[in-house]
C-alpha cells in the first residue's frame, strides 16, 4: 500500500502475551501488522482493554514482545527518542523542575548544551502549546490541561519522529479537551511529525486523524481507512455522520 | 490573616509556657523547699545563666565548650557523611540486583532494632577506645533509618517518572541520579530526620559512657560537670544540647525541605 521511502513505522507480527506460562497467562496483542507513513496522523480507537495501551507501550519500547518495530527500516527494541511517549497521566512531568527545566532536561541528556538554542527551543515549543510565560512554574502549579500541553511541547522540543500518545485528553473536561484538540490539529498540520493518538473517542478520532484504523480483541484491526473528510472536521462536515456511524457500529458490535 | 493570627497565637503561648516554668524553677530554686541539695538539684536562673557564660569562657581543664562542641560535631559530621554515602550505595545497589535486595532488606531490618550503645563493648574491643567508635555509632545511627528510607522512596516513584526518563533516553545511573533521586526526596528528608535524631541522641551517649580523651565531646564534658557536681554548668551544657538539636532541625533540615519538597508541591 505505502511506498517503502514514506513508510517511517512498520510493525511486523507483532504478539505480546502478559504472565506467559502462568495462570493469568494474557493473550493481548496476536500477530499485528501495521504500517504508518510519515507525517500521518494516525488515531487508533477501540474498546477498552483491547490492546491499544499496550501496541503504544511495545512501539516505545516498554514491553517485551515478539515481532519487531521498525523506525525508518532499522529495527526498535528500546526506548528511544525517535519515539516520545505523551501519556494519559498529568503527572508526567518531573514535579522537581519547573516547565522550563522539564522541557530542557530531555535535550541536555541528548547532547544540547548551548544555553540560546535550549531557551529558544524552549520557548517556541511553549508558544506552540500557548503557554508562553509559563516557563518558571512547578507542575503542581498548573491544572491539568496545562500539565499536557507541557507534555507536548516537550515532546515537540525533542524534534521527534513519531509522537506517541495514549489518551492524553481523556481525563481532560470536555470544555478544555475541545482547545487541547483543535490545538494539536494546528500543531500536526505545522510539524514534520509522524503522530500515533489512541483514544476511544470516535469524535475526537475524526477531528484529528489523517487516517483512523479501529482494534477489536487481540489489536485485531477491523477498520482502516483515510480519513478524507475536509478540514477542519466539526461534527456539521460532510461525511462526518456516516463515518462516525460506521466507527460506532465497529466499536460495539 | 486568620492564619497570622494562629501562629501568634501559638508563640504567645509558648513564651507564656516557658516563663512560667521559669518562674516556677526560680521560685522553688529561692525557697530551699527541696532541703540541703536543694541548689545542686535546682540552681538558680543566674546560677545557669552565669555558668553558660562560664562554660564558653573558661570551660573545664583548660578549654572552653566550644572546643568539645567543635569535637562532638567534627566526629559527628563525619559519621553523618559516611552514612548517608553508605545508605545511598546500598539502596542504589538493592535497585540493580534483587539477590542483593532481599539480603539488604534483611541487614537494614535487624541492625535498625540494634541499639548502638548496645554495641559499644563489641565495638572497643575490636577498635580501641578511639574517636573512630563514636564515628562508628554515628554512622550506626544513620545508616539503617536512611538506607530504609531510601529503598522506600525507590520503590515508592510512580513508575511514569520511570518510563518517562528512559523514553529521554536515561538508563543506569542516569536513570538513577535523574529520576530515582530526586523522585524520592521527600522519602530522603524524612530519613534525613530520624537519622540525624538517632546520631545526635548516638553520639552524647557514646560521649557520655566514655570519653575519648583524644577528642573530647559535649557528652565527655557534661560528665566531667557531673562528675564534679558543677549542676548549673550541668544544666547549662543541657541547654546547648537542645540549641544544636534545634538549631540542625530547624535551620538545617527545614532549610532543606523548604528548598526541596516543599517548592516542587509535593510534601507529604
Ligand atoms: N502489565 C500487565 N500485566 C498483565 N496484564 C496486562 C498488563 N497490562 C495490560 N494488561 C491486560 O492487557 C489487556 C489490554 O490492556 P490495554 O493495552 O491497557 O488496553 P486498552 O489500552 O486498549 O484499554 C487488558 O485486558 C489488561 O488487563
Ligand atoms: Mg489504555
Amino acid at each position: 500500500m505505502i511506498e517503502k521511502e514514506n513508510c517511517i513505522l512498520e510493525i511486523r507480527n507483532m504478539s505480546k502475551v502478559f504472565d506467559a506460562d502462568t495462570e493469568t497467562e494474557k493473550d493481548v496483542l496476536k500477530n499485528v501488522n501495521l504500517t504508518v507513513s510519515k507525517n500521518e496522523f494516525l488515531c487508533v480507537l477501540g474498546p477498552s482493554g483491547c490492546g491499544k495501551t499496550t501496541l503504544l507501550r511495545c512501539i516505545a519500547g516498554f514491553e517485551n514482545y515478539d515481532g519487531s518495530v521498525l523506525i525508518n527500516g532499522a529495527e526498535r527494541r528500546r526506548p528511544g527518542i525517535d519515539r516520545v511517549m505523551v501519556f494519559q497521566d498529568f503527572n508526567q512531568l518531573f514535579p522537581w523542575k519547573t516547565v522550563e527545566k522539564n522541557i530542557q532536561y530531555p535535550l541536555k541528556i541528548n547532547g544540547i548544551h548551548n544555553k540560546e538554542e535550549l531557551n529558544n527551543r524552549t520557548r517556541e515549543v511553549l508558544a506552540k502549546v500557548k503557554l508562553s510565560g509559563h516557563e518558571k512554574f512547578y507542575p503542581y502549579q498548573l491544572s491539568g490541561g496545562m500539565k499536557q500541553r507541557v507534555a507536548i511541547a516537550k515532546a515537540l522540543a525533542l524534534k521527534p519522529e513519531i509522537i506517541l500518545m495514549d489518551e492524553p485528553f481523556a481525563a481532560l473536561d470536555a470544555m478544555t479537551r475541545n482547545e487541547l484538540q483543535s490545538e494539536l490539529l494546528r500543531i500536526s498540520t505545522q510539524e514534520k511529525c509522524t503522530f500515533i493518538f489512541i483514544t476511544h473517542n470516535i469524535q475526537e478520532a475524526i477531528v484529528l486523524g489523517t487516517r483512523i484504523i479501529v482494534l477489536a480483541q487481540h489489536g485485531k484491526i477491523i477498520i482502516d481507512e483515510e480519513n478524507k473528510i475536509t478540514r477542519p472536521v466539526t461534527p456539521a462536515s460532510k461525511g462526518y455522520g456516516e463515518m462516525w456511524e460506521r466507527m460506532h457500529e465497529a466499536l460495539y458490535q | 490573616m486568620e492564619q497570622k493570627k494562629r501562629s501568634l497565637q501559638a508563640i504567645t503561648a509558648r513564651v507564656l509556657f516557658i516563663a512560667a516554668i521559669m518562674c516556677i524553677w526560680e521560685y522553688v530554686a529561692k525557697s530551699g523547699m527541696m532541703g540541703r541539695n536543694s541548689a545542686l538539684i535546682f540552681p538558680s536562673l543566674e546560677a545557669i545563666g552565669f555558668a553558660f557564660i562560664k562554660n564558653f569562657t573558661s570551660g573545664f581543664a583548660g578549654a572552653s565548650l566550644w572546643i568539645y562542641i567543635g569535637n562532638s560535631m567534627k566526629l559527628l559530621f563525619e559519621g553523618l557523611l559516611i552514612g548517608i554515602v553508605l545508605a545511598f550505595v546500598l539502596s542504589g545497589l538493592s535497585m540493580m540486583s534483587s539477590i542483593f535486595y532481599d539480603i539488604c532488606n534483611l541487614v537494614i531490618s535487624v541492625c535498625d532494632l540494634l541499639p548502638g550503645v548496645a554495641l559499644l563493648p563489641v565495638v572497643i574491643i575490636i577498635f580501641g577506645v578511639k574517636p573512630g567508635v563514636i564515628v562508628f555509632l554515628v554512622v550506626h545511627a544513620v545508616l539503617w533509618p536512611m538506607a530504609r528510607n531510601v529503598l522506600d522512596g525507590f520503590l515508592a516513584i510512580p513508575n511514569i517518572y520511570i518510563e518517562a526518563g528512559m523514553n529521554m533516553g536515561l538508563k543506569g545511573a542516569s536513570l538513577l541520579f535523574g529520576v530515582y533521586l530526586p523522585a524520592a526526596t521527600s522519602y530522603i528528608v524524612s530519613g534525613l530526620k530520624v537519622g540525624w535524631a538517632r546520631a545526635w541522641r548516638g553520639l552524647i551517649s557514646a560521649e557520655m559512657i566514655f570519653g575519648v580523651a583524644s577528642c573530647p565531646g559535649i557528652g565527655l564534658f557534661i560528665n566531667q560537670m557531673r562528675t564534679n557536681m558543677n549542676n548549673a554548668e550541668m544544666y547549662a551544657t543541657l541547654i546547648v544540647i537542645i540549641i544544636i538539636g534545634l538549631l540542625v532541625q530547624y535551620g538545617v533540615l527545614s532549610t532543606i525541605e523548604k528548598c526541596t519538597v516543599k517548592k516542587w508541591g509535593i510534601s507529604k
